[in-house]
C-alpha cells in the first residue's frame, strides 16, 4: 500500500495497519463497554488513580533533575527546588498532593469494588493485584516522605520502621536493611530514595499492567441484579463515551491539584538532625495514622506477646481476611455476604475513627 | 538477637545489609578486687561504722599507694589498736585544720615527690592557699575556715573531673555555699551569705546547674580562684570577667568609661551587671529614665545620658524593624511562600544586633552607627525578600486563575462533546 502525501494521518494509519493488527485492536476497543447504573460513578476512581500516578511519574522525574539523595544535600536540594527552581515549588507541591490524592483515590476505588462485590469469581486476581497495588502505593508514600530529610519525616520514619521491627522473626532484619543500620541515619536516605525511584516504580508498573490486563480480559464487573433482570442491563461504549467522561474527571482532578498546590504548598520545615531529641507530636502521614493509633491502644503485654506484636498480629489477620474475601464470599450464601458487607462498613468506621483520633491526638 | 542473624546473613549475602560497623563489646575488665593500702588500720575500720573504709575505696590516694600512716602516723602492721597507736609510732589521730594543710601540702607542694607520681598536677596549691582569705585566717588561728579537706573531703578524695567529687564544677557552688550560705556559721566573719542564692538564679548559675555547662559556665572558683580564693579587687574585675568575655572587656577598657570608673573606684563590669546575681542583659537597661542602668550614674541631659538615649532609641528602632519583618514573613510563610532567603538576611541582622549589644561596651556613637548601617542593610534586604514573596504569591494566584480558566474551558468543550455523542441504548 502506498502512502498519500495529501493525507498524512491516513498514510500513517495505513503504514501501521500494514505491519500491526491494528484493525483487531480497533474492533476490540469499539466493542468494549462499561455498565451504566446508579453505581457507575465509582468506576471512574480506578482511572483517576492511574491519572494521578502518571502525574507522580512526570513530576517525580522533574524533581529528580535537582534532588540530591544524600543526608548532606537532600534538604538543601529540596529547599533549592522550592525557592529557586522556576516552578519548582509547583512541581514539588503537585507531587506531594498528587501522592495523597492518589492513595485516597485508591482507597475509594478499593472500597467501591468491595461494596459492589466485584471481587467475586472470576475477578479474584484483579482484587489481589489491586491490594498489592495499594500496598505498593503506601510503600511509595512511606519512602517518599523521608526524602526531603526534614525533622518531621525523619522521626516519622523512625517510628514507622520501629513498627516494622516489631514483626516477629523477619521484622528486625527488614528494619535493619531499610534503615541501613540499627537506627535511622544518613545511611537510610539513599535506601529510601532507591526504593522510591526504582524498586516501587518497577513493581508498581508490573502490577498495574497485570491489573489492567485482568480487567481487559474479563471486562468491568456488572451489577449482580442484571443476572436476574437482564432487561435492566445498560452499558455505554468505553470509547468514546466512558473515556471522555473519564477525561472530564481528570481535568477536574488536575484543577483541584493546582488549587491545592497554590493555596497549600508542600512545607519543608526544619532539617533533620539525627542527634536532636524527637519533637513533640510526631505523626505519620494520614494513611498510616489508623495503624499508628491502633497500636498505641495496645496494652504492654497480651498473654505471652508484647502489645505491639499482638496489635500487628490482629492487623495482619485482618489484612489476610481482606485479601481472601473473594473466597469467603462467593455469592452462594446471603448470610455470609451480609456479614462480609457489614465487616466492610465496620472497617471503614474503624479506620475513620482511628485516623481522627490519631489526627487530633 | 539470635533470631535476627540468620535472615540477616542472607541479606548480607545479597549485598542489601549495611556494612557491619558495630564493634564487639570490649572484654570485661578483670573484676578481681584491688587490695588497697591501709593494712590493719583498714581492717579495723572496715568493722567500724565511721564510713572511712568505704570512702577509702574510691580515694585517689588509696589507688596511688598512699596509706593511712602517711597522714595519720601509727603502725598499720599491728592488729591490736593499742599497739598500732602506741607511743613512738608517731600516731597523730584526726588532724587539726592546720595539720591537714601541712600534711596535704607536704606532698602536693613537693615538686620532686609529685613529679614521680603525678607530674601534670600543679604544686602551688599550698603557696596559693596561704594567700587566700581562708589561709590568712587560718594562720591567725581561726579554725572555722576552709582547709583542704573542707572542699576535697578527708577520705574518698576523687579527681576534680569526677562528677561525684565535691570540687567537680557543677558541685562547687553547693560546696562553697555549704559554709558561705550558712548565716549562723558565717556570723563571726561579718560577710553576706546570699551569694549562693543569687548565683543559682544568675545566668551563670542556670547555665552550670540547669544546663550542666561545666566547661563554659563559671562556678565560684572561676572568679575567686581555687586554692587562693579571695574577693577580687575592683581593678581585677574586668580581667576576671574578661577571661571569658574578652571582647567586651577589651572594648570597655578602651572606652572613655574605663578611666571614669577608676576615678570613682567603681568595679568595671559589676557596676552595671552585678556580681553573683548577674542576669541576662536587656535593651531596657539603656536610657535615661529612672530604673535604667545608665541612670545609676548619669543625670538627664549630661553627655553620658545623651549617649544612653541614643543607644536606647537605636535598639528600639532595630526592634521595631524586626517586628515589621517578622509580621511580613509570617504572613508570607502562612500563605505557603518560601521565605528562607529573607530569613537568612534576618539572621544576618540578628547577628549584627548581637554585635551591636557588645559594641555598647565601647560607649562610642560612631562605632555603633557603623554597625547600625550593617543591620539596616540586612533588615532592608529581608523586607524586600518578604515583599517579593508576597508578590510571588499574587503571581501564583494569577497563574492559577488563568490555568483554571483554561481547564474550565477544556472541561466545557469536553462536556459539550460528550452531549453530542450518540445516545446510549
Amino acid at each position: 500500500m502506498s502512502t498519500s502525501p495529501e493525507n498524512p494521518d491516513r498514510a500513517i494509519v495505513a503504514w501501521a495497519k500494514e505491519r500491526y493488527p491494528i484493525a483487531k485492536f480497533v474492533e476490540w476497543a469499539e466493542h468494549k463497554t462499561v455498565p451504566v447504573g446508579p453505581n457507575a460513578f465509582w468506576y471512574y476512581f480506578g482511572g483517576i488513580t492511574l491519572f494521578l500516578f502518571m502525574i507522580q511519574v512526570g513530576t517525580g522525574i522533574l524533581l529528580m533533575f535537582y534532588y540530591k539523595g544524600s543526608a548532606d544535600t537532600a534538604f538543601a536540594s529540596v529547599r533549592f527546588i522550592s525557592a529557586k527552581v522556576p516552578f519548582g515549588w509547583l512541581i514539588r507541591s503537585v507531587h506531594a498532593w498528587s501522592a495523597n490524592l492518589m492513595i485516597l483515590s485508591a482507597f475509594i476505588h478499593m472500597f467501591s469494588v468491595f461494596f459492589m462485590r466485584a471481587y467475586r469469581k472470576p475477578r479474584e486476581l484483579t482484587w489481589l493485584s489491586g491490594i498489592v497495588l495499594l500496598a505498593l502505593l503506601l510503600g511509595f508514600g512511606f519512602s517518599g516522605y523521608l526524602l526531603p530529610w526534614n525533622e518531621l519525616a525523619f522521626f516519622a520514619t523512625k517510628v514507622g520502621t520501629d513498627i516494622v521491627g516489631v514483626i516477629p522473626v523477619i521484622g528486625e532484619p527488614i528494619m535493619y536493611v531499610l534503615r541501613g543500620g540499627e537506627d535511622v541515619t544518613g545511611s537510610t536516605l539513599p535506601r529510601f530514595f532507591a526504593l522510591h525511584v526504582a524498586f516501587f516504580p518497577a513493581l508498581l508498573t508490573t502490577f498495574i499492567v497485570a491489573h489492567l490486563f485482568f480487567i481487559q480480559l474479563q471486562g468491568i464487573h456488572e451489577p449482580d441484579t442484571w443476572k436476574e433482570h437482564p432487561e435492566q442491563r445498560k452499558t455505554m461504549p468505553f470509547f468514546p463515551h466512558f473515556f471522555m467522561r473519564e477525561m472530564l474527571l481528570w481535568l477536574i482532578t488536575l484543577n483541584i491539584l493546582a488549587v491545592l498546590a497554590v493555596y497549600f504548598p508542600a512545607e519543608l520545615g526544619v532539617e533533620a538532625d539525627p542527634f536532636a531529641p524527637a519533637p513533640a507530636g510526631i505523626k505519620p502521614e494520614w494513611y498510616f495514622l489508623a495503624t499508628f493509633e491502633f497500636l498505641k491502644y495496645m496494652p504492654a503485654h497480651v498473654g505471652p506477646m508484647e502489645g505491639e506484636e499482638f496489635g500487628l498480629l490482629l492487623i495482619s489477620v485482618g489484612f489476610i481476611m481482606w485479601c481472601v474475601v473473594p473466597w469467603i464470599d462467593r455469592g452462594r450464601n446471603p448470610l455470609i455476604t451480609k456479614i462480609v458487607m457489614a465487616a466492610g462498613v465496620a472497617i471503614i468506621v474503624f479506620l475513620s475513627i482511628m485516623t481522627y483520633l490519631g489526627h487530633s491526638a | 538477637m539470635r533470631r535476627f542473624w540468620a535472615p540477616a546473613l542472607v541479606l548480607v549475602s545479597l549485598g542489601l545489609a549495611p556494612v557491619a560497623s558495630a564493634d564487639e563489646p570490649e572484654e570485661a575488665a578483670d573484676a578481681a578486687e584491688v587490695e588497697l593500702p591501709g593494712g590493719e588500720c583498714l581492717a579495723c575500720h572496715e568493722t567500724q561504722e565511721d564510713g572511712v573504709a568505704e570512702l577509702w575505696k574510691d580515694d585517689v590516694h588509696a589507688h596511688a599507694g598512699i596509706t593511712c600512716v602517711n597522714c595519720h602516723g601509727g603502725d598499720e602492721t599491728q592488729a591490736d589498736k593499742e599497739l598500732a597507736k602506741r607511743r613512738g609510732s608517731k600516731y597523730r589521730g584526726a588532724l587539726s585544720p592546720r595539720e591537714i594543710v601541712d600534711s596535704c601540702g607536704g606532698c602536693h607542694g613537693d615538686a620532686e615527690y609529685m613529679r614521680e607520681r603525678n607530674p601534670l598536677l600543679p604544686i602551688d596549691q599550698l603557696e596559693k592557699y596561704w594567700t587566700s582569705q581562708h589561709g590568712k585566717l587560718l594562720k591567725q588561728g581561726e579554725t572555722k575556715v576552709a582547709e583542704c579537706a573542707s572542699c576535697h573531703h578527708a577520705h574518698g578524695i576523687r579527681e576534680v573531673n569526677d562528677a561525684k567529687s565535691p570540687v567537680y564544677a557543677a558541685n562547687v557552688p553547693a560546696m562553697c555555699g555549704h559554709c558561705h550560705a550558712d548565716a549562723e556559721y558565717m556570723s563571726d566573719f561579718g560577710i553576706k551569705t546570699d551569694q549562693y542564692d543569687e548565683y543559682v538564679e544568675s545566668v551563670h548559675g542556670k547555665a552550670l546547674l540547669e544546663k550542666n555547662d561545666v566547661r563554659g559556665a563559671p562556678a565560684c572558683n572561676d572568679c575567686h580562684g581555687n586554692h587562693g580564693a579571695a574577693p577580687p579587687s575592683v581593678d581585677a574585675i574586668s580581667h576576671i570577667c574578661g577571661a571569658c568575655h574578652s571582647y567586651n572587656a577589651e572594648l570597655f577598657l578602651g572606652s572613655p568609661l574605663a578611666p571614669a570608673f577608676r576615678e570613682r573606684s567603681l568595679a568595671d563590669c559589676v557596676a552595671c551587671h552585678g556580681k553573683h546575681e548577674i542576669t541576662h542583659t536587656s535593651d531596657a537597661w539603656l536610657g535615661d529614665e529612672p530604673g535604667t542602668t545608665c541612670r545609676k550614674c548619669h543625670e538627664k541631659g549630661d553627655e553620658g545620658s545623651d549617649l544612653a538615649v541614643y543607644f536606647s532609641d537605636t535598639m528600639e528602632s532595630v526592634h521595631q524593624s524586626f517586628d515589621e519583618i517578622d509580621e511580613l514573613l509570617t504572613e508570607a510563610e502562612t500563605k505557603g511562600m518560601d521565605v528562607t532567603e529573607a530569613e537568612d538576611y534576618v539572621e544576618g541582622a540578628r547577628q549584627g544586633l548581637m554585635q551591636a549589644r557588645t559594641l555598647i561596651h565601647a560607649f562610642s556613637k560612631p562605632a555603633m552607627e557603623e554597625k547600625l548601617i550593617e543591620i539596616s542593610e540586612n533588615q532592608a534586604a529581608a523586607l524586600e525578600a518578604g515583599y517579593a514573596a508576597l508578590r510571588g504569591l499574587q503571581e501564583r494566584r494569577r497563574g492559577l486563575a488563568i490555568s483554571t480558566m483554561l481547564l474550565l474551558l477544556l472541561t466545557i468543550v469536553l462536556a459539550i462533546k460528550i452531549r453530542t455523542l450518540p445516545p446510549l441504548d
